[in-house]
């Protein structure tokens, strides 16, 4: 009974920090996954009087630019060449300005768009500049609202939960003091005379990993559980499960160890 | 084996509890250290393991320099020596055995051997039957043998005792000094015992240093 009391009062708040992470990372699969789904959903087409340097145009907006495409002349001019003669032909391609299409890493919003279009005219070379996007906006925007708090959530628990575990860590190193400083006479390293809260960190660790990956593994089979009905098209996810669970793992024994080696550090230089 | 040369102890800088302290032990002697309460000898003996750090001074323990003394290289002194309590110091949460396995353990023997000799000595303090046993299952008298079989377990060089017979009844307290004679006179280890009551007819030839207003003297 005592052992579980011990074990249940570094599992909770490592769990409750396990667990604010979990969503997190689900969050951040469901807005990744609705970047990629809306990221052709819109189009930057450039007019230019001489071939664009590509190279020049690295960002735009605070975004990397992903590619810049060549539109081929060829096509316009396939569709009026019937009633050109072959001189006109050649002296259209030589009159006809230069077309390019830019891709861009992540979605832009709509702001985003504008200012890209203002940064494009600031560009003497560039004629004209056309903007198409299907608004995704006010979608994207929150679940990027709801990606950051959720992040700050976490980030806060975090704080609180190793607070609360150094805390628990203390007792039991206040629980078992006699033990250890019988051990640290007859010559035992600190790390041997301290053991047994060595193990039970490591199993509360471990038990925090299991619970959070459950709670992992049935909340990404069942998203509805933590969005609403209607947002069952965006929340409708492929999680990678071996990934995340991989991230959870490491973030449980780190924010151990990284505790019990803080704690254990201090007892050092007090008692040392 | 130890030799202290000017060695000033203190819990605060304000008073000395020993002062140009002088003394030295040679291997294989029995000796004790007595003096009135508070007088010091129980500081002077927790200066020997590192416990309490020497203010001034040189204190060698089996060319182990003590002064200044900290991390790996405490670790190593206390892995050479023995070390017995008024209070025995066992824990309560391990069984005898175990208790006896600790400094085997710590020294890097394997669970096999460590339980060998627990074995060896819990017979040679007469105690087999309680193997099992936990602590708090025992008396007095028998939780301090078990604290002497610990202090053999890893047959260290030196014995350290601080009163080692202080809570228990002659009878007891008999046995367990003809198990620290024994294990001075068989096994050629230097024990240093801190006590105010000499026994008598201990049967063993042995010195004496007694400490007074921080001064450590020998007594004829």
């Amino acid at each position: 009974m005592k052992f579980l009391k011990n074990i249940f009062a570094f599992l909770i708040p490592l769990l409750s920090m396990l667990i604010t992470f979990s969503i997190y990372l689900l969050i951040d699969n469901v807005v990744e996954n609705y970047k990629s789904k809306i990221s052709r959903d819109y189009s930057i087409v450039i007019v230019t009087n001489t071939p664009l340097i590509k190279e020049n145009i690295d960002e735009l907006a605070g975004i990397k630019v992903e590619k810049i495409q060549t539109l081929q002349k060829d096509k316009i001019i396939n569709n009026i060449k019937n009633n050109l003669s072959n001189n006109s032909i050649e002296l259209l391609k030589q009159k006809l300005p230069h077309f390019y299409q830019i891709y861009l890493e992540v979605f832009p919003t709509t702001s985003e768009l504008e200012d890209i279009k203002e940064t494009l005219l600031r560009n003497k070379n560039v004629r004209k500049v056309e903007v198409f996007y299907k608004n995704h906006n006010q979608i994207y925007l929150l679940l990027v609202l709801l990606n950051s708090v959720s992040f700050i959530l976490f980030f806060i628990i975090t704080i609180f939960a190793i607070i609360i575990i150094a805390k628990q860590i203390k007792l039991w190193f206040h629980e078992h003091s006699t033990r250890i400083a019988i051990l640290r006479l007859h010559g035992a390293s600190i790390l041997y005379s301290a053991s047994t809260v060595l193990n039970y960190a490591i199993i509360s660790s471990f038990l925090a990993f299991l619970i959070s990956g459950i709670f992992l593994y049935y909340v990404s089979h069942n998203m509805l559980v933590l969005f609403p009905l209607e947002l069952h098209d965006i929340v409708d996810v492929k999680v990678n499960l071996n990934y995340e669970l991989f991230k959870i793992f490491i973030l449980s024994f780190c924010i151990s160890i990284f505790t019990i080696f803080g704690v254990l550090l201090k007892y050092k230089i007090n008692n040392d | 084996m130890i030799e202290a040369k000017n060695i000033y102890l203190s819990y605060d800088d304000n008073k000395y509890i020993i002062k140009k302290g002088n003394f030295s032990i040679k291997q294989k002697e029995f000796i004790f250290i007595g003096g009135n309460s508070g007088s010091g000898k129980s500081t002077l003996l927790k200066s020997f393991y590192g416990d309490i750090p020497l203010k001034h001074g040189s204190l060698k323990i089996d060319n182990h320099e003590v002064f200044g003394i900290r991390g790996k290289k405490l670790r190593i002194l206390r892995k050479d020596i023995g070390v017995i309590f008024q209070d025995y110091k066992l824990i309560n949460e391990y069984t005898i055995e175990e208790n006896i396995m600790i400094p085997l353990k710590i020294n890097g023997y394997s669970h096999d051997v460590s339980k060998d000799q627990a074995n060896k000595l819990l017979s040679h303090v007469r105690l087999s039957h309680r193997a099992g046993y936990y602590p708090n299952e025992l008396s007095g008298g028998e939780q301090q043998r078990v604290a002497v079989a610990r202090a053999l377990a890893h047959n260290p060089k030196i014995i350290i005792a601080d009163e080692p017979t202080g809570n228990l009844d002659d009878y007891s307290a008999d046995v367990v000094w003809n198990l620290l004679k024994g294990a001075n006179e068989q096994l050629g280890i230097t024990i240093v015992v801190v006590t105010h009551r000499v026994p008598k007819n201990l049967g063993i030839k042995f010195r004496q240093l007694s400490i007074e207003d921080g001064i450590i003297y020998e007594v004829s």
